[in-house]
């Protein structure tokens, strides 16, 4: 028996056991390298084990519901939106639990660490929790090949493409949001820039667009109900339900489950986060000791920009303009029907925001761009993704009909990217794949984003600016001492006992 | 019993790092307090019942003029992570 066939049969064998099994292995084994305490290693490994039971049992949930009303709701309309968008809780939890996502955390510690030391990259990517993306191209590209080595090649590229995408964004990052050493390289957000940055410089040449004032703290206020993914799932549910032909009582059961899974999907990956934590703090740890001293970004979640009214206020735009959107291009091609990721259209227009200057109509424009050729990717994707949903759930799945997409990462010309080119030779991959990553490479290091190429301008209104900077301004000034930059929000943390 | 808000994008990932960092402060100190994580978009500055709020994420003007606000963003990233727990500390400390 040769060296392959045997990796082959491990492979086969972990498959067997399921990311139930494996990943909590991997996470102690990890947790104990990192210098984790063996008894906090087996308590991380369990939670995460326990995250995945949950996260499946609610993507069971929803999947037995909407599998009845996706395709009446096609007929019935007669749109063609038959796929229905399970969200990224649902796609976090099939990348975690593909082959990639099993060596994905080690794999993207190790590849960060050797990138920071050839000075390749700024960014330390503390943010474990999203190399899922990564883990994603990596289990969309085996699907296609049915290769585990292309598919590992794939999330090293991925990798390496977030990573330089943090650093070419970084200045505009630090700048625009006031965060500084920050930089993120989450490819939920990040990965829409290349695409949006050429539209963003049009944007920004069109006299008049931007006296086209909208107020986003008016906008947040009126829409503020759309910010609650449980109230959002009960109504789409519901109209869902009633359109596909359901009489009122089993309309308003499918409303509350479809309501009960917004809600609960992210409290289980929240369990899992758990458990995820203890190793995400030893790895800084680790990680931080070996780089002192060196100027390094700390690579973060996306998550951390979307407090900013802009990002806040289009966020809540992009629900309407999401489903209008999945109609509109649906004679088009599109047959996906944006479902649980409509809650998280914030992420969509994080980064989209400061290329625009916060310019709320901009951003939703550009958010309409990126989306509505999104859109059309996450419908191309729906057969995998359909398919690991049948294999990781047991839903079943009628012969010919793809269900399931992914609007988080499905719209992300990254991800799409992959799987497109999972569909060519070997060979046009790899060779395409390189090239793009020297030309990133290039890109950042003679254009940074927000200096040479389009420059940060800020927001008109000085509110936008002020209320994006109290949290990083503390930061600064608690690290720094620096009196002078702690705005408002300091003194009222400090306020009460004073 | 006081309450922490610990608040971000989803209520899920960087609230969570934030939210185990916060109890374990808390339970090394003796501060008696519950913790509960959201996500920005599903709160409203007239309906804050926190003594605290600890944000990874900016937040509206509105809210530091009901509840403190301490940056959680340097719970996540380790630099200045001391004064940001020093700050809760006294705002649950802090005499009625």
């Amino acid at each position: 028996m040769d060296f392959s066939t045997v990796l082959a049969s491990v492979g086969e064998f972990l498959n067997g056991l399921g990311p139930t099994i494996v990943l909590p292995v991997i996470i102690i084994i990890l947790g104990l390298i990192l210098r984790m305490k063996i008894g906090a290693a087996i308590r991380s490994g369990l939670i995460v084990a326990v995250g995945f039971v949950g996260i499946f049992l609610t993507v069971g949930l929803l999947g037995s519901t909407v599998t009845e009303i996706g395709e009446a709701f096609a007929k019935n309309t007669g749109t063609g939106l038959s796929v229905i968008d399970i969200g990224w809780p649902a796609a976090s939890s099939l990348a975690f639990g593909s082959p990639i996502g099993y060596l994905i955390i080690p794999l993207g510690i190790l590849l960060n660490v050797i990138l920071l030391l050839v000075r390749a990259t700024k960014t330390l990517d503390v943010d474990l929790w999203n190399f899922w993306h990564i883990a994603f191209v990596g289990a969309l590209v085996q699907f296609v090949t049915g290769n585990f080595w292309i598919a590992l090649f794939a999330a090293v590229i991925a990798f390496v493409i977030a990573l330089f995408l943090a650093d070419w964004s970084a200045p505009m990052v630090q700048k625009y949001f006031n965060l500084p050493g920050i930089s993120i390289p989450h490819l939920q957000s990040a990965g829409y820039m290349l695409l949006a940055v050429p539209f963003a410089w049009l944007l920004r040449k069109i006299p008049g667009l931007r006296n086209m004032k909208l107020n986003p703290d008016t906008t947040r206020k009126r829409l503020g109900l759309l910010g609650e993914p449980m109230v959002l799932g009960f109504v789409i549910g519901l109209i869902l339900a009633l359109v596909a032909g359901q009489d009122i009582a089993k309309a308003l059961g499918t409303a509350i489950t479809l309501a009960a899974v917004m809600l609960l999907i992210p409290r289980m990956v929240a369990i899992l986060m758990e458990g995820l934590t203890p190793l995400a703090v030893a790895a800084r740890t680790f990680m931080n000791d070996k780089f002192k001293g060196r100027e390094v970004y700390i690579g973060l979640d996306a998550a951390v920009l979307v407090g900013s009214p802009a990002v806040i206020a289009a966020g809540l735009l992009m629900v309407p303009v999401e489903i209008l959107l999945a109609i509109g291009l649906a004679p088009l091609g599109n047959q996906t029907l944006p479902f649980v990721d409509l809650a998280d259209g914030v992420f969509v227009a994080a980064l989209l925001a400061p290329l625009v200057g916060g310019d709320l109509v901009m951003t939703v424009i550009l958010g309409a761009i990126v989306m509505g050729i999104g859109l059309w990717f996450c419908t191309q994707i729906a057969p995998a993704v359909s398919s690991m949903v049948q294999a990781s759930t047991n839903i079943d799945i009628p012969e010919g009909y793809n269900l399931f997409t992914v609007m988080s990462d499905g719209s992300v010309p990254i991800s799409y990217g992959f799987y497109y080119l999972a569909q060519t030779p070997v060979v046009v991959m790899i060779i395409v794949a390189l090239a793009f990553v020297v030309g990133l490479y290039f890109l950042k290091t003679r254009f940074p984003l927000g200096e040479k190429f389009l420059p940060v301008i800020m927001a008109g209104e000085v509110a936008q600016a002020t209320s994006t900077a109290p949290v990083a301004a503390s930061d600064s000034a608690a690290a720094s001492g620096d009196g002078a930059a702690a705005p408002k929000k300091k003194p009222a943390a400090r306020g009460k006992d004073s | 019993m006081k309450k922490v808000w610990v608040v971000c994008a989803t209520g899920v990932a960087t609230s969570t790092m934030v939210r185990l960092r916060i109890e374990q402060f808390l339970a090394d100190n003796g501060i008696p307090a519950v913790v509960t994580q959201y996500r920005v978009s599903e709160l409203s500055a007239d309906r804050v019942d926190a003594d605290a709020i600890v944000t990874t994420t900016g937040m509206p003007d509105e809210y530091s003029a009901v509840v403190p606000v301490i940056n959680g963003v340097a719970l996540l990233t380790g630099i200045g992570e001391d004064a940001a727990l020093e700050d809760l500390k006294k705002v649950l400390t802090a005499p009625e």
